[in-house]
């Protein structure tokens, strides 16, 4: 082992973790130990299957090293230069260009790898006379707008502080899954005592450990936690000191609770009333309670209106500002960063929904859209309608997709770029569940002719003649410049150690203030009605496409597509040392509804509705609530269902959302 | 007396696969079987008894029974209990595949010879925890040092495990926790006795 060195960086994925990771090398370069860096206290010191995965994935055979160019009306590529590569995307482009403007190109970005260079894109973009970006978000942002509503700010207490909580609601989520490290915390609190609860229409890993599970049908959470406040209410377990003081709206947001009389709640959720007030009364009596919501609730039209009235929960019982207790959904507290330097935006930018991509391929005109460029993401397979979404993209003049493997995506290109890794280019990394930013070194040479996307951008802008000077001559004393003010000092620290560069401190709302219209709670919110056109308090109101909409009595299934611990959406599944320890991709159906269908445990089923149809093994289980089925999502190597062929194209109510678990399906055995 | 090895708590264990990949990293193994497997037990969620997972590599027995089996004298127990396979005696006759009541000792074709977890006793012995162990992020899995005393609530046998050739194993389990699945297994247990 002579001549190791280790190296302290970050892993970039859309994750709530964002681990600080030791990748050690040997003195060939190669990859010989990867472990948690113990100074990110969040996470304990530890990664994740999918980080120890790096030491495979860098290096794997299926990864991309050169650019590939299709074969003339083939399925097959064949590799090119780089030279080759970009002029003729540069022709293309300029020809698309003249022809229909800039913005007959799309320029879409995923999730895929975070980094604060990300953006640099936009150097040539903007220079180029703009183009069609998109913008939404297909995953979180009505809750994100929920609690800003509410509380005026997404932040949350460190994770490190869940040990201190006595009462923990786990609400749409599972952490045992999706947040590993999180759940360290979480069984940590347990063992000290504190009662875990978890509201979930299906059994996880994080519901068997749990003290308490509720399975509401998939769309009520809004009946269910207004209900919930109005059992607290009426036995006078709410905090009157904390509400008269920090409150806006309370009362007539406890107008709104009379039309939450336990019986109507148990009727929309299909719960027992019982069980409901049992919970409720043990969330109230119990401090500190946590209550830590997902984002699995808030993926349907209401979702907005939902997410309000479940965070608003914490503040009726007085748990905001202390520390075991809060509202956790999101902690945006490391996105301190400055804005990158670009040239002005140009007036021909034009923007589509996310969650709509599909819908505007087919259908933009003035100009309709020509050209394509992906980068991070994987759109083919992650966005609603996906095979509509591959066939728009087959039928563009020009298709550019940046990528390290040949997902569905870049199987429609007509050029592949391979993209870096997260070890093979420095960057600065933000988080959403902890408060560090965090530095990605640079660990090992790109492979290959793997180029870093800034690079790309960059010859890209030579090319065209456009001034270079926007990308980092210096990396090091761009990235320093990105520092929030007053540390820019901070970036030798950061080499170091993960650092919180917020200045909150690690109990959120530690001084009750609050940086909403009125500096308080907002149980009622005239925000919300002049932003987003939804009433002033939350409420609740039934799924269009959910249990007893019209739809139903057809489509009487629910199907929910939820993720797991060994992928991120679509990425890693590929890899041979993730296949062997992943969960399979099956159908999750209840033995009621299995039966009624003639449906056996490994049977082969057909799920269908009027947008698309997926054929895979059913697996029959008492864990979901009957009425609901359910199936990991993410593609990443053929025989994964392609799910999304089910999922439709609408927008949550507040901020631009994807409706994915607002699906009716039907199942048939084959 | 009883030699190093480890513990697996049953309740904080996810089944994640962090210990096979850290074992494969560890010990050079990125194109061969790992030596840690991770059993799910119940994924269908059967209301007769809770979920959990069983992470398992060798147990480095008191009584080894692919060392008392061996031809070539490839297996050694070292003084702190740790069952160690010597690649350069293997004869790779396969012998200890059959004797291994747990399935341990995997045979490396291109190799000609059997390799199994030698509980990272070059780790052990610069005085770290072994890869899995450290790797694990809810740190369900514990490494057990010779004639420590294993955690207050652990035992020897839970259903799903059982010692059938009386090699007597030094794996030792924290049973789950949680209301619904001390319930859950104590209903399994039950089933399991009768």
């Amino acid at each position: 082992m002579a001549a190791t060195r280790t190296i302290r960086t970050v892993c970039p994925r859309n994750c709530y973790c964002t681990c600080g990771m030791l990748v050690t090398l040997d003195e060939r370069g190669q990859i010989v130990q990867i472990e948690g860096d113990p100074a990110n206290t969040a996470t304990g010191g530890h990664v994740c299957l999918k980080g120890l995965s790096y030491a495979r994935r860098v290096g794997y055979r299926d990864r991309l090293l050169t650019p590939l160019r299709r074969r003339k009306g083939g399925a097959e590529f064949d590799p090119i230069g780089w030279d080759e590569a970009l002029s003729e995307i540069t022709d293309g482009l300029t020809r698309i260009r003249a022809a229909n403007g800039p913005s007959s190109v799309l320029y879409y970005e995923g999730s895929g790898s975070h980094g604060a260079l990300g953006g640099l894109s936009m150097a040539f973009w903007r220079q180029f006379g703009g183009c069609t970006t998109t913008y939404g978000d297909l995953c979180w942002p009505a809750g994100l707008e929920a609690t800003r509503l509410t509380y005026g700010a997404n932040l949350h207490n460190h994770p490190r502080l869940t040990r201190d909580s006595r009462f923990i609601l786990i609400w749409g989520h599972n952490p045992a899954e999706t947040n590993v490290h999180q759940w360290r915390l979480i069984l940590d609190a347990q063992e000290r005592g504190a009662t875990v609860a978890v509201i979930d229409p299906r059994s996880t890993d994080t519901t068997d450990a749990a003290d308490l599970h509720l399975q509401p049908r998939p769309g009520t959470d809004a009946a269910l936690a207004m209900g919930i406040a109005r059992i607290i209410v009426d036995a006078g377990l709410h905090d009157t000191a904390f509400l008269e003081s920090h409150a806006a709206g309370f009362e007539t947001y406890r107008a709104r609770l009379a039309d939450y009389p336990i019986e109507r709640v148990a009727e929309i959720t299909g719960l027992d009333a019982a069980a409901i007030r049992d919970l409720a009364l043990a969330y109230a009596k119990t401090h500190p309670a946590l209550l830590i919501a997902g984002f699995g609730l808030q993926r349907h039209h209401r979702a907005g209106q939902t997410m309000r009235a479940v965070a608003l929960l914490p503040a009726v019982t007085g748990n905001v500002g202390i520390a075991g207790g809060g509202w956790q959904y999101a902690n945006l507290a490391s996105h301190c960063l400055r804005e990158l330097p670009l040239p002005p935006e140009p007036a021909t930018m034009r923007s589509i929904p996310v969650s709509q991509v599909a819908r505007h391929l087919e259908t933009l005109a003035d100009p309709p859209v020509r050209a394509a460029w992906i980068e991070r993401g994987n759109p083919g397979s992650q966005n609603p309608a996906a095979p509509r979404l591959r066939a728009a993209l087959a039928s563009l003049d020009l298709v550019v997709v940046v990528d390290q493997f040949m997902t569905p995506t870049a199987s429609c290109a007509d050029i592949v770029l391979p993209a870096k890794t997260l070890f093979e280019e420095e960057d600065l990394v933000t988080a959403y569940w902890h408060p560090y930013v965090q530095w990605r070194a640079k660990v090992l040479d790109p492979p290959g002719d793997v180029k870093p996307e800034t690079e790309i951008w960059r010859l890209l802008c030579e090319r065209f003649g456009y001034d270079t000077t926007w990308f980092p001559a210096d990396r090091r004393a761009y990235l320093r410049r990105l520092l929030p003010p007053g540390h820019e000092s901070a970036l030798e620290g950061l080499m170091d150690a993960p650092l919180d560069l917020s200045g909150n401190g690690d109990v959120a709302f530690a001084d009750r203030r609050f940086p909403t219209p009125s500096g308080r709670v907002q149980f009622a919110s005239d925000e919300a009605v002049s932003l987003w056109k939804v009433g002033p308090v939350p409420d609740y109101a039934p799924l269009e496409e959910g249990h007893g909409s019209a739809l139903a009595t057809r489509l009487p299934l629910q199907l929910l597509s939820c993720k797991t611990r060994d992928r991120i959406h679509s990425q890693f599944g590929n890899l041979d040392w993730v296949r062997e320890v992943e969960r399979p991709h099956v159908l999750d159906v209840h033995p009621a509804d299995a039966s009624a269908r003639g449906i056996t445990d490994g049977a082969r089923v057909a799920v269908w509705n009027d947008r698309g149809r997926i054929e895979l093994v059913a697996r029959v289980t008492p864990g979901i609530r009957p009425g609901v089925v359910h199936v990991i999502e993410g593609w990443c190597h053929g025989g994964d269902p392609d799910v999304n062929a089910l999922t439709g194209e609408g927008i949550t109510d507040i901020n631009h959302g994807a409706t994915f678990y607002e699906c009716l399906v039907e199942v048939e055995r084959l | 007396m009883s030699g190093a090895g480890f513990l697996v708590d049953l309740h904080r264990c996810v089944g994640c696969g962090s210990c096979v990949l850290a074992c494969r990293i560890e010990n050079g193994r990125a194109d061969d079987q790992s030596w840690r497997r991770v059993l799910p037990i119940n994924l269908r969620r059967h209301p007769g008894g809770p979920t959990y997972f069983l992470s398992v590599a060798c147990h480095h027995c008191d009584e080894p029974a692919c060392l008392r089996g061996c031809p070539s004298r490839a297996y050694e127990k070292r003084s702190d209990g740790v069952v160690i396979h010597r690649d350069e005696r293997c004869l790779g006759c396969r012998y200890c595949e059959m004797t291994c009541p747990f399935g341990t000792p995997k045979y490396d074709a291109a190799r000609g010879v059997v390799s199994k977890c030698h509980l990272c006793a070059h780790r052990l012995d610069q005085g770290l925890a072994p890869a899995c162990v450290a790797a694990c992020p809810t740190e369900a899995l514990r490494y057990v040092a010779p004639d420590a005393a294993p955690a207050t609530d652990a035992r020897a046998e839970v259903p799903g495990f059982v010692d059938p050739a009386g090699c007597r194993p030094n794996l030792r389990f924290a049973v789950p926790k949680g209301a619904r699945r001390v319930e859950l297994f104590a209903t399994l247990e039950q089933a399991v006795k009768r």
